[in-house]
């Protein structure tokens, strides 16, 4: 791996500089610090011990799991113990970060990324894992005097209204509930974050209302029973949740959230208001590099994007589900890890696909496990004639199973309460196994391994040990 | 790297591997006290799967591509590159179960006696051999190198 660097790759002396003193050459630039860009930077290096790889991260931090921001939110962790690397992986993989660095434009015909703070980066083969960035909604902010501002006007300027997908966002609402000694705080949208938002504002000791435009929590992945419970619980602690509604006007006062208007037209005090309705590519700055997007980064199956030396993963690429064989925005942190790993020995000459994957979640609200898997939230109905669904509910311990199976595959699964061997379901549902002699054992609290059909088991453990 | 592989057709399903195994992670290292005194108590971290006569032991495979590292937003679910044993690092892990979610042996437990922390085997790599393999009476259990 030679290319640009007229220089060697000394430890320690990663980017060289060339022509002026703006332009850092490196051999793998990487912009994003976070699962995708680490992933692929590890995999990197494994297959190349020597070649310069350069992390860039417009954010101040050295390395935070953004899903472990709202265990910051709810007081659970300290900012020091949100890394998921340890702080010696950068020196131990030899891989040079650089910190508040914002890529605002990639010339690929010159091999370029350039940073709002001034910085060239000449590569050889670039990755793009730079995620997602929070949808705002079109809402009307009004002030006292009839004043009114745009969301994302307000967003800047009025006090009390967040996003939640960065640790600054998560520092600024934690500092905003004990500055202000906020009692009851809103969250908009009912999906994962916004969910994982409600359980660490629920772990402060906070009265939340929850505004979901669907009829349903986690609507994507629960059916109206998971949501049902998942509904109930929330209202027993205290907590309002508004399903098929929206909010259509935010009031302030003194610059400052005071009360929204949902789309009933019922009023609600709220002086915190968290805006989860979701996040999307961030793209914007790849407007005229050349790669092609559409709703975000279009990649082959080594994530490679239109442009040869360019590759992309994580939140920001439109990832190819298994399940329903087209391509969509799949952003969650497993997918994002599998597919940096995969660009990443593509990179350093290693080839391999990505196979694919499928949307799924883990969450615990009020001490209540949930993991739904794949298409979970559908249901045996006119659409769905090739469908068998099963499920089993017992309600006084608050367990409820649900597996879904179409032409004698699993796709989806959906389990509360009791959730120890979820994953058996994952297998199944990844490898694409025929489940037909199962039948509804395989909704059982007690279904194992050994009701598997016996060369799935055979096929599971092989190089692995079991001999079945 | 090591390997424990199961023989089904030896397993009589005594279960003696998933005491020994809590007994093993247990505070206090003895049968009585772990099982009926120590908070916060602990799990086995091997499970038996029965039906009729038909049982084997199971426990983390340590798969090679593990997808429960991949899962894991907080880093504690780590694959050793030396040694290549998969083990949860407790004081890290803070329970959200993703590791769970995509085990495909369905090997990780839930530990909620204490702190949340996803439970499972570490291959008793403070040991000469694990527990499970050592008391197993009929030798459905054996560890190989591989
Ligand atoms: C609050 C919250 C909770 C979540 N909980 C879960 C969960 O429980 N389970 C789950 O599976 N998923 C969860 N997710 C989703 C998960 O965090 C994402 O899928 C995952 O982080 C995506 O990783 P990524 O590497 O693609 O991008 P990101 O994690 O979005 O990282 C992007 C990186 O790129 C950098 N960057 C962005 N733009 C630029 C630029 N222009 N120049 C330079 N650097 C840039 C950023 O600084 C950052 O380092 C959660 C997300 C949030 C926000
Ligand atoms: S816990 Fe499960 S997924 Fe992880 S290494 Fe062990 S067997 Fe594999
Ligand atoms: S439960 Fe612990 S080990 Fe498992 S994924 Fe979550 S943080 Fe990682």
């Amino acid at each position: 791996m030679k290319a640009f660097s007229a220089s060697g790759s000394a430890k320690g002396m990663n980017i060289k500089m060339v022509k002026n003193k703006n332009i850092l050459n490196t051999d793998y630039l990487i912009i994003g610090n976070s699962a995708a860009g680490l992933s692929a930077a590890e995999n990197i290096r494994k297959n190349d011990k020597n070649s310069p790889i350069t992390v860039l991260t417009k954010e101040k931090y050295s390395n935070y799991s953004k899903p472990l921001t709202t265990y910051y939110l709810a007081g659970r962790l300290e900012p020091g113990n949100l890394y998921f690397k340890k702080s010696n992986f950068y020196e131990e993989n030899n891989i040079d970060l650089k910190t508040n660095q914002n890529v605002v434009s990639i010339k690929s015909s010159d091999n370029l990324a350039i940073t709002e703070q001034g910085n060239q980066y000449l590569y050889n083969k670039l990755l793009i894992a730079s995620g997602g960035r929070p949808i705002i909604p079109e809402i009307r902010v009004i002030d006292k005097t009839g004043k009114t501002l745009s969301l994302d006007e307000a967003m800047s300027s009025v006090k009390g209204i967040f996003t939640l997908t960065t640790l600054d966002d998560a520092i600024m609402i934690r500092k905003y509930i004990n500055e202000y000694s906020i009692k009851t705080a809103s969250i908009l949208g009912g999906g994962l974050i916004g969910l994982k938002a409600a359980e660490a504002l629920l772990g402060l000791h906070l009265n939340i209302n929850i505004v979901e435009l669907s009829d349903k929590l986690l609507s994507a992945s629960f059916d109206e029973t998971a949501s049902g419970i998942l509904i109930e619980a929330i209202k027993k602690s205290g907590s309002s949740i508004y399903c098929g509604q929206t909010i259509e006007e935010i009031y302030t006062e003194n610059n400052s959230i005071n009360s929204f208007k949902l789309s009933n037209g019922r009023k609600i005090p709220s002086d915190l208001l968290i805006l989860a309705v979701g996040v999307l590519p961030d793209t914007g700055y790849l407007k005229n590099s050349g790669i092609k997007t559409d709703a975000g980064i279009i990649t082959d199956s080594r994530m490679k994007t239109s442009i040869d030396n360019i590759y992309a993963a994580g939140d920001i690429v439109k990832s190819h589900d298994v399940l329903s064989g087209s391509d969509k925005n799949m952003a969650i942190w497993p997918i994002a890890v599998k597919q940096g790993e995969v660009a990443g020995s593509n990179m350093s000459g290693i080839d391999t696909a990505y196979p694919g994957g499928f949307l799924m979640n883990s969450v615990e609200i009020l001490g209540m496990p949930m993991i739904s898997l794949g298409q979970s939230s559908i249901e045996y109905d006119d659409k769905n004639k090739d469908l068998k669904v099963y499920k089993s509910h017992d309600t006084d311990r608050k367990i409820y199973r649900k597996i879904v199976v179409r032409q004698n595959r699993a796709v989806g699964a959906i389990l509360i309460g009791a959730i120890e061997r979820a994953g058996i379901y994952w297998g199944l549902i990844n490898n694409n196994v025929d489940v037909s002699e199962i039948g509804e054992n395989i909704v059982k609290e007690d279904f194992g391994l050994i009701q598997l059909p016996a060369d799935y088991r055979k096929h599971l453990v092989v190089g692995e040990g079991i001999e079945v | 790297m090591k390997k424990i592989f199961i023989d089904e057709q030896y397993c009589i399903g005594c279960r003696l591997c998933e005491i020994y195994c809590q007994v093993k992670h247990s505070k206090s290292k003895k049968i009585l006290k772990a099982f009926r005194e120590d908070q916060p108590g602990t799990l086995a971290r091997v499970l038996v799967e029965e039906i009729g006569s038909n049982s084997f032991a199971i426990q983390c495979r340590h798969c090679e591509d593990a997808p429960c590292t991949g899962a894991c937003i907080s880093g504690a679910m780590a694959k050793n590159e030396n040694t290549g044993v998969v083990i949860c690092d407790e004081e890290k892990c803070v329970g959200c179960w993703s590791c769970i979610m995509v085990c495909p042996y369905g090997v990780i437990k839930r530990d909620i006696k204490s702190k949340k922390v996803a439970s499972k085997c570490d291959l008793c790599f403070d040991e000469e051999e694990p527990v499970c393999v050592k008391n197993c009476p009929n030798e459905a259990l054996k560890i190989k190198e591989i």
